[in-house]
C-alpha cells in the first residue's frame, strides 16, 4: 500500500507492508519502521515502534476530520493529510480563502451590524462585528461599494463560509 | 449554616462550588442558559433552573432572573463564582435588599474597590504602598500633562472603572500623551460604560504577585500566602504558581501584612485577592483588589490544605475564622496551567466546537478542575476556559516535571487547545530559572510554533487508523462481530 502524506509542512512518501496480524513494516521515504499496533478504542492507537533510532511504546490519539486526521502524541498535535485528497480539502477547509467575502474566521455570534441595505461603504469600513468567546472581530468591506444584502441578524450564530453581508462593488 | 445555595455561574467554577456545597451537605441550585442545557454544572447540581437564551445578558448577567431563581428554589445564599456578576455591586445590593446572602464582600466594599482611584486612595490612607501616580480620575489635558510630568515617563493610562488589565496604554513621551488619553478614554467608555482615566508610573519588568486574603465578619483577617501570576498573554494569566520564585520570608511577611492592611482599610469581608506589582529592586506596590474568588485559587488550596470555597460559605454564614495567621503554612510547590479553547498557532483565536474525546491526566499531586466532557459542545458565547490543570509537588523542580508530564497526558480532541504551548513554556529555560516577569510571553514566545520532531510517529498513526481504525472494516474476521453494514463500508464521511 502506498500513500503520499503531508504533516508539519513536510511530505512523506509512504509504503506499507502488512507483515502479520497487527504488525506492519512501514517505509517513510528511505527510513524503515517496524510497528506492532493495537487499536485501543475509536480514538486511541497503541504502537510499539522500532526503527534503529526510535524504539518504544507510543500512544497516539486520532480524530478524523474534513481536512485530515488530527493526531496527538505526547501532548503535541499534528494535522496529517493525504496529498492525493489535499486538492479537495482546500475547497472545504475550515478557514475558506475568501478574501473578497464577508465571512467570519471562526464560528461566532453576530454582535452588531453598523450598516444597512443601500448604504455606500468604503474599502476598509466596518460592516459587521462578530464575537466568539468574548473576542470581538470586525469584518470590513473589501472594496468601495453598496450594501445589497445582509444575511444575518444580531445574535445569530454564524460559521466560516457563510456570507454575512453582500457588497456590490463600485464600477 | 445555609440549607441551599444558588451558584450564579457556569463551567468549571460552578462545578467547583457545587462540589464543596455537596461535601458540606448543602443543597445547591445551578442556573443555565440554552447553550448549557447539558453542561456539567447543570447536570451535577441538586436542582437546575433555566435562565434563558445563551447570550450572557439574557442569562448569567440577568440579576432579576438570578434573584427570581434563588427565591423560587428557596435558596438562602448566592455564590457568584468569578467573572459574570461576581464583582457587581448591584447583585450584592439586590441580595441585601431581598434577604439573600451574597457570598462575598458587602456591596459598598465591591463598589469602593471597583473604582481603581477610590481603591488607591483607601490604600494610601491605610498605609499600603501604591504605585506612584494619581488617586483621582482627570479629563483636563493640561492637568494630565502636569501629572505625567510629575510622575515621570513612561506613564500608564488606566481606566478608573476598569480592571483585569483592560483599557491600559503606555505613553513614553509627552508628545504622545494627548492622543493616547483621548483614545483610552473612549475605549474605557465603550468597554466599561465610564470614560474616566488616571495615570500611574509604568514599572519596568515587574512581577505580578498577589495575596489571598480571608476576612470574617468579626474583624479577623488572615492571608493565605502569595501567588505568582506573571506569565500572561495580553494581560490574561495563563500560568500561575506558589510560592513565588522571587519571595523571601521577609518580603512575604511584609507583603502579607500589607495585604491584611489593605483588607482592613477597605472593610473587607469574605475571600479576596490583593494584587501587587513587585519591581526589580524588591519594592512592591498595590495594584488592585479582586473582590471575588480568583481563577487561580486552587494553587493556594494545594499548598495550604484550605478549601477556600468552604471558607467563603462559612464566613457568609456568620462563622468566625477557625484559625489564625500562625496556623497558615505553605508546604511544597503548586503550579496551575489554564486550558483555554484557543489555537496558539493562530493568534490564540477562539476554538469553539464539540469535544470528541477527552483524556484527563491523573495521579499523585494532580488536580484538574474541568468543566467539559467528551461529547460536550463548547459554546461560542462565553469565556473559553475549559479547565485548570493544577499540580502539587515537594519543590518547584518536581512540580515543573509533574506539570510537563501531566500536560503530555492531557488529550482533548475536537477543538484546539494551548497544551503544546504550555508544555514549551514550562520546559523553557527562563521558566525553569524562575525568571517570570510580566513580559515573559512577549519576550520568549512571540510567534511560537509547535515542535514537530515526532511527525513521523504521527504518520504511522495515520496509517494504522486508515487500515484498522473505526472508519474502515478490518480485514480480519476475528475483529468483526457481524456482517458488514453500509455504515462500515462507506468509510469516514461527515454531515
Amino acid at each position: 500500500m502506498e500513500y503520499k502524506l503531508r504533516v508539519a509542512q513536510m511530505d512523506f512518501p509512504v509504503e506499507v507492508e502488512v507483515k502479520e496480524d497487527l504488525q506492519l513494516n512501514i517505509m517513510l521515504g528511505d527510513k524503515k519502521y517496524m510497528v506492532d499496533y493495537t487499536v485501543v478504542s475509536d480514538y486511541c492507537i497503541h504502537m510499539a515502534v522500532e526503527n534503529g533510532i526510535r524504539s518504544g511504546n507510543v500512544n497516539a490519539f486520532v480524530a478524523d476530520g474534513p481536512e485530515g486526521k488530527t493526531i496527538v502524541i505526547n501532548g503535541r498535535s499534528y494535522m496529517v493529510q493525504d496529498n492525493d485528497c489535499l486538492a479537495q480539502v482546500v475547497q472545504k477547509g475550515r478557514r475558506p480563502n475568501l478574501p473578497d467575502k464577508i465571512t467570519p474566521p471562526m464560528p461566532a455570534v453576530v454582535v452588531s451590524i453598523p450598516v444597512a441595505i443601500g448604504d455606500r461603504v468604503k474599502k476598509g469600513q466596518a460592516v459587521i462585528v462578530v464575537s466568539a468567546m468574548k473576542m470581538e472581530t470586525t469584518l470590513c468591506a473589501p472594496y468601495d461599494g453598496t450594501v445589497v444584502r445582509i444575511n444575518a441578524g444580531v445574535n445569530d450564530k454564524v460559521a466560516p463560509g457563510q456570507i454575512l453581508v453582500e457588497i456590490e462593488k463600485d464600477e | 449554616m445555609f440549607k441551599k445555595i444558588l451558584v450564579a455561574n457556569r463551567g468549571e467554577i460552578a462545578l467547583r462550588v457545587i462540589r464543596t456545597c455537596q461535601e458540606m451537605g448543602i443543597a445547591c441550585v445551578a442556573v443555565y442558559s440554552d447553550a448549557d442545557r447539558k453542561a456539567l454544572h447543570t447536570l451535577r447540581a441538586d436542582q437546575a433552573i433555566h435562565l434563558g437564551a445563551s447570550e450572557p445578558a439574557a442569562s448569567y448577567l440577568d440579576i432579576d432572573k438570578i434573584i427570581a431563581a434563588a427565591k423560587d428554589a428557596g435558596a438562602q445564599a448566592i455564590h457568584p463564582g468569578y467573572g459574570f456578576l461576581s464583582e457587581n455591586a448591584g447583585l450584592a445590593r439586590r441580595c441585601e435588599q431581598e434577604g439573600l446572602v451574597f457570598i462575598g464582600p458587602p456591596s459598598r466594599v465591591i463598589q469602593d474597590l471597583g473604582d481603581k482611584t477610590v481603591a488607591r486612595k483607601i490604600m494610601r490612607e491605610g498605609g499600603v504602598p501604591i504605585i506612584p501616580g494619581m488617586v483621582r480620575a482627570e479629563s483636563v489635558l493640561q492637568l494630565l500633562t502636569d501629572e505625567a510630568g510629575r510622575i515621570g515617563y513612561p506613564v500608564l493610562i488606566k481606566a478608573a472603572a476598569g480592571g483585569g488589565g483592560k483599557g491600559i496604554r503606555v505613553v513614553h513621551a509627552e508628545n504622545e500623551l494627548a492622543d493616547a488619553c483621548r483614545q483610552a478614554a473612549s475605549e474605557a467608555a465603550a468597554a466599561f460604560g465610564n470614560g474616566a482615566i488616571y495615570l500611574e508610573k509604568f514599572l519596568k519588568r515587574p512581577r505580578h504577585v498577589e495575596f489571598q486574603i480571608l476576612a470574617d465578619s468579626r474583624g479577623n483577617i488572615v492571608h493565605l500566602l502569595e501567588r505568582e501570576c506573571s506569565i500572561q498573554r495580553r494581560y490574561q494569566k495563563i500560568v500561575e504558581e506558589t510560592p513565588s520564585p522571587a519571595m523571601t520570608p521577609d518580603l512575604r511577611a511584609a507583603m502579607g501584612q500589607s495585604a491584611v492592611d489593605a483588607a482592613r482599610a477597605s472593610g473587607y469581608v469574605n475571600a479576596g485577592t490583593v494584587e501587587f506589582l513587585l519591581d526589580a529592586d524588591g519594592k512592591y506596590y498595590f495594584l488592585e483588589v479582586n473582590t471575588r474568588l480568583q481563577v487561580e485559587h486552587p494553587i493556594t488550596e494545594m499548598i495550604t490544605g484550605i478549601d477556600i470555597v468552604q471558607q467563603q460559605i462559612r464566613i457568609a454564614a456568620g462563622e468566625p475564622l477557625g484559625f489564625t495567621q500562625a496556623d497558615v503554612t505553605g508546604r511544597g510547590h503548586a503550579i496551575e496551567c489554564r486550558i483555554y479553547a484557543e489555537d496558539p498557532e493562530n493568534g490564540f483565536m477562539p476554538s469553539p466546537g464539540k469535544i470528541t474525546y477527552l483524556q484527563e491526566p491523573s495521579g499523585p499531586g494532580i488536580r484538574n478542575d474541568c468543566g467539559i466532557y467528551a461529547g460536550f459542545d463548547v459554546p461560542v458565547e462565553y469565556d473559553p476556559i475549559l479547565s485548570k490543570l493544577i499540580v502539587w509537588a515537594a519543590d518547584r523542580n518536581q512540580a515543573i516535571a509533574r506539570m510537563k508530564n501531566a500536560l503530555s497526558q492531557y488529550v482533548i480532541l475536537g477543538i484546539k487547545t494551548p497544551i503544546a504551548f504550555l508544555m514549551d513554556v514550562l520546559a523553557s529555560e527562563p521558566f525553569q530559572e524562575g525568571k517570570t516577569y510580566t513580559d515573559f510571553i512577549a519576550t520568549h514566545f512571540e510567534g511560537w510554533r509547535q515542535m514537530t520532531d515526532e511527525a513521523d510517529l504521527a504518520v504511522l498513526a495515520y496509517i494504522i487508523d486508515e487500515i484498522a481504525g473505526p472508519g474502515r472494516l478490518p480485514a480480519h474476521i476475528t475483529r468483526t462481530t457481524g456482517p458488514a453494514t453500509p455504515w462500515q463500508t462507506i468509510g469516514s464521511w461527515r454531515l
